[in-house]
Order: C-alpha cells, then sequence, then structure tokens
C-alpha cells in the first residue's frame, strides 16, 4: 500500500469515530435520511457486513462503492429490511430497522440487485400493483414515470419481454412512483448500453438536483465520480473511506522531471526529499515535491551542473487506481499469480 | 430515457414526512393484487382446466362403461351411482379429486405463493414495499383459497352441466336409502364442496409452510405432497392407528357423512376442528419462519 493510501485511510477512520456527530461529517445542518449503526450481518462463519457505520444525507447523490463481494447488496438489504442483522440496526427517514420498518419504506423505494417484475403483465399492470402497495396511485402518474423511464411506448407490453435494460428503466420508474424521500439503487446501470448508461445517469442527476436523495451502489469509480456528490468505499463489509466525492481521491503534489543524467538528478532529489520522496517511472524521475519545492528543486539540479530538459506535473492518481489498491486483496494475490502462471503453461503448450 | 427535447420534469422530493398516502384497512386491495398474479400465470388455467375437464371425463367414461356393460365399474363413492342420475356427477367428480387432485392444486398454489415470488426474483421487490409480512402471509393463504374456491365452482357447474347432458337430473338417493329432490340434493352437494375447501386449507397451509422455507416453488410442492403421502401411507398400517384421529387427511373422506339421513354430524365437526387446528397452527409457523426470513432470492 502506497504512503498516500495509508493516509487516507487514517484519515479515513477518524472520519468513522465520528460518526453520530453529523456536523463533522458535512450534513451541514441537513437532516440524516440514512445512517447505519455498527451494522453486522453474520452468514455462517462469513461476516458479510462489519460494524459499518454510515451516514447518508438528505440531498446527497451518495455513491455506495465496492468491488463484486463487498457485501453492497447485503447492506442494501440490510437497510431495506429484506434481512436481519446480526448485530446494529439502520436509521431510515427516522424510522429504525429493524423494527419500524413500514414507517420507514413508506419513504423509500428503489430495487435490490436487478429488479423484477411479473414476466406476463404488462410494464403499466407491473407499475399500478406495485404502487398500489404503498399507496393509491394514478394512471396520469403511472403515464409520468413511464415517460421519465423512456418507457411509455412500450408501456403495454409484457415485462417478459423486455431487454434488461428496460427492465432496469422500469426499476427505476416504479421507485419514483410516489416521489420518496430516498431512493435506493442497486447498480442501475450494469448490463446496460452506453447510451442506456448515459440516461441512466442523467436520471439520477435530475433527481439529486431535485432534492430526492438518491443512494446509488456500484462498482464503477467513474460513474460514481460522474454523478454522485458523496460516497463511501466499502471492502469486505467494512468502511475504507467516506466523505465528499470530490475529497477522496488523494491528493497529488508530485512533478516528473527530466535532466541529461537522470543518475546524478536522482541523488540530488534525493537529498532533498529523502528517499522516500524520489521514483523512477519510465525514464522520469517522480519527485514528490508540491508548488513552494519546485523552484528550489530547479535551482539544486541546475546548482549540480545538470541540465533540465523537462518539469511537468505527475498525472494524478486516478480513483480507479486509488480504488484497486484499497480494496485490493493481498491474500488472493498469490493464487491468482499461480492462476495466470497456469495459464500461462497451458497457452505455451497449445503454441 | 426522455430525450432532452421531450424531457419530463423530476417532481421535488416530497416535504419532510410521509410521501405516500397510507392505505387504510380495505383488505380487498391485497387479496386482489394475489387475486391478478394469479391470474397472469399459465399454470392457473391448466389446473382449473382439468377442473372443467375431470366432470366431462367421469361423464363419458361412466357412459362408455354401460354401454359395454361395464357398469360403474366400482372406484371412489358415488361414482357407480352416476349412471341413472346426473346429479352425482359432480360428486362423483368430487370424490375422485378431494384425496389425490385437490390436495395437489393446494400444494401447488400455496407453494407458489412465497416461494414462486423468490425464484421469480418478485419477493425482494414487493418486501420494500410497507406491507406487513404476517399480512402478506395470510392475504397469501386468503388468495390460495380462493383460487380452490374458483377452481371447486368450475368443477361443480362442469359436474351438473355434463351430469344433466349425459344423464340427466333426478332427485337423489342417500346413503341410507332415503330419496331427496333436486335442490336438497345440490344443497348437499354444495356442504360437500365447502367441506373440500375446509380440508384443503390444511394443505394450503402445509404447502404455504413449505414456501417459506425454501426458494423453490418445486420444491415447496414436492415436500407437501410426499408429507401427504407419508402421513396416508403410515396411517394405513394398523400399527399408527393411534395417530389417525390427529392428522388431517384421515377426515378427508368424511364428507360422506352428509349424505347420510339424517346428516352425521359429529365425525363432520370433527374433521372441521381438525383442519382449523392444523390450518392455524400451520399457517402460524408459516408466519414465524417468514417474519424472520432473510430474503436473499
Amino acid at each position: 500500500m502506497t504512503p498516500g493510501v495509508a493516509e487516507a485511510q487514517t484519515q479515513t477512520e477518524t472520519q468513522i469515530d465520528s460518526i453520530g456527530r453529523p456536523e463533522q461529517l458535512g450534513c451541514s445542518g441537513r437532516p440524516i435520511v440514512l445512517s447505519t449503526h455498527a451494522l453486522t450481518k453474520q452468514f455462517g462463519s462469513l461476516r458479510a457486513v462489519d460494524g459499518l457505520d454510515m451516514e447518508v444525507c438528505a440531498g446527497d447523490v451518495f455513491g455506495f462503492l465496492g468491488p463484486n463481494g463487498a457485501g453492497k447488496t447485503t447492506v442494501i438489504r440490510l437497510v431495506l429490511g429484506l434481512i436481519h442483522p446480526t448485530s446494529g440496526h439502520a436509521e431510515v427517514c427516522g424510522h429504525r430497522v429493524p423494527g419500524e420498518l413500514q414507517g420507514a419504506l413508506r419513504h423509500v423505494a428503489g430495487f435490490v440487485d436487478d429488479p423484477t417484475f411479473y414476466p406476463l403483465m404488462s410494464a403499466r399492470r407491473n407499475l399500478r400493483l406495485l404502487g398500489s402497495m404503498t399507496g393509491p396511485v394514478s394512471e396520469e402518474r403511472v403515464d409520468e414515470v413511464l415517460e421519465i423511464a423512456g418507457l411509455l411506448e412500450r408501456a403495454e407490453s409484457r415485462v417478459g419481454g423486455f431487454s434488461h435494460g428496460m427492465k432496469q428503466r422500469l426499476g427505476i420508474a416504479q421507485a419514483l412512483l410516489h416521489s420518496p424521500e430516498l431512493i435506493v439503487l442497486d447498480e442501475p446501470t450494469s448490463g446496460l448500453d452506453p447510451r442506456g448508461m448515459k440516461d441512466v445517469r442523467e436520471l439520477i442527476r435530475d433527481l439529486g438536483a431535485a432534492g430526492t436523495t438518491v443512494f446509488l451502489s456500484s462498482h464503477l469509480l467513474h460513474e460514481v465520480e460522474q454523478v454522485c456528490t458523496r460516497a463511501v468505499i466499502l471492502n469486505k463489509g467494512r468502511v475504507v473511506v467516506q466523505g465528499k466525492v470530490s475529497e477522496l481521491r488523494p491528493q497529488n503534489d508530485a512533478v516528473k522531471v527530466l535532466t541529461d543524467d537522470q543518475g546524478k538528478a536522482a541523488e540530488t532529489l534525493k537529498a532533498q526529499f529523502g528517499a522516500g520522496g524520489v521514483s523512477d517511472d519510465e525514464g522520469f524521475l517522480i519527485v514528490e515535491a508540491d508548488e513552494d519545492g519546485v523552484p528550489e528543486m530547479v535551482r539544486r539540479l541546475v546548482a549540480d551542473g545538470l541540465a533540465v530538459r523537462a518539469v511537468v506535473p505527475a498525472p494524478e492518481q486516478g480513483l480507479e487506481d486509488f480504488f484497486l489498491e484499497l480494496t485490493s486483496d493481498e491474500d488472493a494475490k498469490p493464487a491468482v499469480e499461480s492462476r495466470r502462471r497456469g495459464i500461462a503453461r497451458v497457452l505455451g503448450r497449445r503454441r | 430515457m426522455s430525450t432532452p427535447e421531450n424531457a419530463v420534469p423530476i417532481p421535488p422530493a416530497a416535504a419532510h414526512g410521509s410521501t405516500a398516502p397510507r392505505m387504510r384497512g380495505h383488505a380487498w386491495g391485497p387479496l386482489r393484487r394475489e387475486w391478478i398474479k394469479l391470474l397472469f400465470q399459465r399454470r392457473t388455467y391448466l389446473i382449473w382446466g382439468g377442473a372443467a375437464a375431470i366432470p366431462f371425463l367421469v361423464s363419458l367414461a361412466i357412459h362408455f362403461s354401460h354401454d359395454q356393460g361395464g357398469g360403474g365399474g366400482g372406484g371412489p363413492a358415488f361414482l357407480d351411482k352416476v349412471l341413472g342420475n346426473g346429479m352425482y356427477v359432480p360428486l362423483a367428480s368430487l370424490a375422485v379429486l378431494i384425496p389425490f387432485m385437490l390436495p395437489l392444486a393446494a400444494a401447488m398454489v400455496g407453494g407458489y405463493m412465497i416461494a414462486g415470488e423468490a425464484e421469480l426474483g418478485t419477493l425482494r421487490i414487493i418486501l420494500l414495499r410497507p406491507v406487513r409480512r404476517g399480512a402478506m402471509l395470510l392475504t397469501k393463504w386468503a388468495a390460495a383459497m380462493l383460487y380452490l374456491a374458483f377452481g371447486s365452482v368450475i368443477l361443480l357447474v362442469s359436474g351438473l352441466l355434463f351430469g344433466w347432458l349425459f344423464f340427466g337430473l333426478h332427485p337423489m338417493v342417500t346413503l341410507s336409502g332415503s330419496t331427496i329432490s333436486i335442490a336438497h340434493g345440490f344443497g348437499l352437494t354444495l356442504l360437500v364442496y365447502l367441506f373440500g375447501l375446509a380440508a384443503m386449507s390444511t394443505m394450503v397451509s402445509l404447502a404455504l409452510l413449505c414456501s417459506v422455507v425454501t426458494d423453490s416453488s418445486l420444491t415447496a410442492l414436492i415436500v407437501t405432497v410426499v408429507i401427504y403421502i407419508a402421513i396416508n401411507i403410515v396411517i394405513a398400517f394398523s400399527y399408527f392407528a393411534w395417530l389417525r384421529p390427529w392428522v388431517f387427511p384421515y377426515y378427508y373422506t368424511e364428507f360422506l357423512n352428509f349424505f347420510r339421513d339424517p346428516i352425521y354430524w359429529r365425525p363432520i365437526v370433527k374433521a372441521i376442528e381438525n383442519f382449523a387446528v392444523w390450518s392455524a397452527g400451520l399457517t402460524v409457523a408459516a408466519y414465524i419462519m417468514f417474519r424472520r426470513k432473510d430474503v436473499l432470492s
């Protein structure tokens, strides 16, 4: 793990410790719509969710990130009362779950895993049926949500003939029926083509702009970067990082340096920034120097008789790399390596 | 999704507090939903089709057996009486169905109620709506009973129709030898049908319990039928005679007592009591399991 990641994790732990004091986590007076308190779920010997604490504030488009198997769907099932926690609890729109589940579910809508419907019924009838379980729903409202989801033309078609993407959109439509305070969407763009993904993301942004709180589970980093205001990164059932999306990415003050003698330059720079602050990357030296340090660095290089050919900002570490580092499974690496070697051997024999 | 030109404005989130008006106290609403779900399943029509066809097949078989000089040919109660009187067709059809096909239909519809939704994936979407699991389970039980009642009505109407067409409708002779009018006979036949439904409530509850435990409707159906057959086999042995008064399949044929003159109520009441206890017990067990069930489907 790189020092940047370690720092981020330390910073995160400080944030986790402060759960229960919303003002410290950036809700800035907004009500907390969803929170979990030491939420834990054990399946046999597997601890799928491990003492989870997080908060979603009203108006957030909240990204719930994690690799496959991190426990995202289990958390959603716990929060929505589909499964019972081993310990801990959640609070949804002021209602404790479990305990006051029906009260909570009056304010929430969404779907878990793939949205599923009655295949022999039309999209419209499915919406009517599901909507009537929450409260009266008018035909006009059904039309509205079908139009928002772009399914109005297929309203009378049987859902059994719908593509995966259309079912995803119908899932969003049924979630919108009663204009809930909180919409929970579990990987809503999975299986969609690029156009469909773009549409769904725009819809989520629009919902957020209209003041609806959206809880978006995803394993797609760029999706969360594009759409969400705040996020949690989950791994092995635990929060690794949470905060504003813009602050999740580690701050990167590094420059790439190219001189006529990289060996000598490395010695000079290590004397200034320490051995850990200088590394080699495809012929360039990567130096962790902030804005103030760069002029002094160049002066020293020139003073040592080196010709400085280039000083350029090092590319920022993407959230994706950061995410991979945070969620990498060290234990799994030997097994993955062994598998790779096995595949290479088989391919070698075939050649 | 809506294109920018025809984009539909998304309504703002509801103000803090309730977002949806509360559904108040109409039991018919949930039952209607379950009923609609049943109507949108192909298997529903298979069973109902069977209920319509069986009286026709019974009538046809008796008719041709008579042509070949075979008579009624024994078999279940009332079958040999069909020949001279179409009023016995719905009764004989029910007598054929009560021990065999009705339990199967009850196991099928009851077994589908939770496990079927689980395997379809709709259980997780309906449980995100503010409906209590207990209320949902009871509604599903009621819908299963309604399904069987409707099937029974089809059987009754079909039985009377084909009975009339093949043999004509005449006054009936009770098991005690007395003769009763067509209207009286029809009333007794209705009572037998109600008894059949009461009997099936036990199978529906058993199937519902199995349906809660598993996520496969086929498994729920098979387990229910296996339990039913196992009980029947066990109580067939005299060694287990002491068990008979306690298990519900033992009472399934007590409907015959409606056709004694006067009606022999004691075994009928005892049977109904047994059905009520078993049905309530199994439904409560299903509720306890369902309330704590982790929905992972």
